[in-house]
């Protein structure tokens, strides 16, 4: 008898133990952003965007639905939770190092992260690593990681986001419009 | 001779007691004092310049308050619209800069591709 409830003592401090671990292991797609602050000071370009749910939703009512560019980029935002940008620009080639980057990688190595596409290019020394996670076949979260050598962005989109609607927007941001459908392998980076 | 030199007859003497007697000053009395005091607190009251006061001060008041909600909406909406318009132009901003990536990233691959195909190493 006493065994009895000492084995169920036992299980029950290891149940509530182990529930804390168990409710947060939902992969979580926002990314922890470091300040940069000590690179902030030598870029000479800084882009830093953060946008919760309440700034999108903000920025949705500020859209007209009847201009397609709005409506366009309507579209793209509409089921988002969260887009944060952290974009630094130098003057000169080195910088920053890698090791910089390596906090923001070392959170995509979590379970829940896949990578989409990563491109290294021998030419332009540009890296541009395309992460995603992917629940319930569904894309909760995209992570983009680019480094040049006098540039690198990092991109955390939380939400639903559909690729194929943001390149829709190639042309409209300034961007040039790629005829991407003639690529012969590209990836597929239609994820719903 | 001067006429007023000449002594008055009784005639006149009796007209002139008359006379003093009737203008002589008389006292007021409390009574007349109370009833005057009151007609006129009475009329302070309902008077002109305390109707005046009466419907200035609160149309006044209400006009300061609804200047100032005015105002104050004015400002929140000014404010809302400012924070709406940056809201705006930060999306515009970062889908540019995510496009501008995924460029990056889809030229490499197209490239890549193309390599592959011709069978040109080392891109």
């Amino acid at each position: 008898m006493f065994r009895e409830r000492i084995a169920s003592a036992i299980v029950l401090v290891g149940w509530l133990a182990s529930a804390p671990v168990l409710a947060g292991s939902a992969p979580d797609p926002r990314l922890v952003l470091p300040e940069f602050s000590a690179l902030s000071q030598k870029a000479s370009e800084t882009v830093v965007i953060t946008l919760d749910p309440s700034l999108l939703s903000m920025a949705a009512r500020f859209l007209d639905g009847g201009d397609p560019k709005d409506a366009a980029t309507l579209e793209v935002i509409k089921g988002l939770k969260g887009i944060y940008v952290r974009s630094y620009t130098f003057d000169q080639d080195a910088a920053y190092s890698q090791a910089d980057l390596d906090a923001v990688r070392n959170q995509l190595a979590a379970p829940g992260w896949s990578r989409l596409v990563q491109t290294r290019s021998k030419k332009t020394h540009a890296d541009v690593d395309i992460y995603l996670m992917v629940v319930d076949k569904a894309a909760i979260g995209l992570a983009l990681i680019a480094s040049e050598p006098r540039e690198f962005t990092i991109v955390n989109i939380i939400g639903s986001i559909d690729l194929d609607k943001l390149r829709k927007l190639q042309g409209q941001f300034g961007v040039p419009k790629l005829d991407l459908d003639a690529a012969p392998s590209a990836p597929a980076v239609k994820t719903k | 001779m001067n006429p007023f030199d000449e002594e008055p007859s009784g005639e006149d003497k009796q007209l002139e007691s008359q006379l003093r007697d009737a203008l002589r000053a008389v006292e007021p009395g409390d009574a007349f004092t109370e009833a005057l005091l009151a007609r006129l607190a009475s009329e302070r009251l309902t008077g002109r310049g305390r109707r005046y006061s009466g419907w200035w001060l609160p149309a006044s008041l209400a006009a300061a308050v609804l200047v100032a909600v005015g105002t104050v909406q004015h400002l929140k909406a000014a404010h809302e619209r400012e924070m709406g318009l940056e809201a705006r132009r930060e999306v515009i901003e970062a889908l540019r800069v995510t496009n501008q990536k995924l460029d990056l990233a889809y030229q490499a691959v197209r490239t890549q591709s193309s390599a592959v195909s011709e069978g040109v190493p080392g891109v």
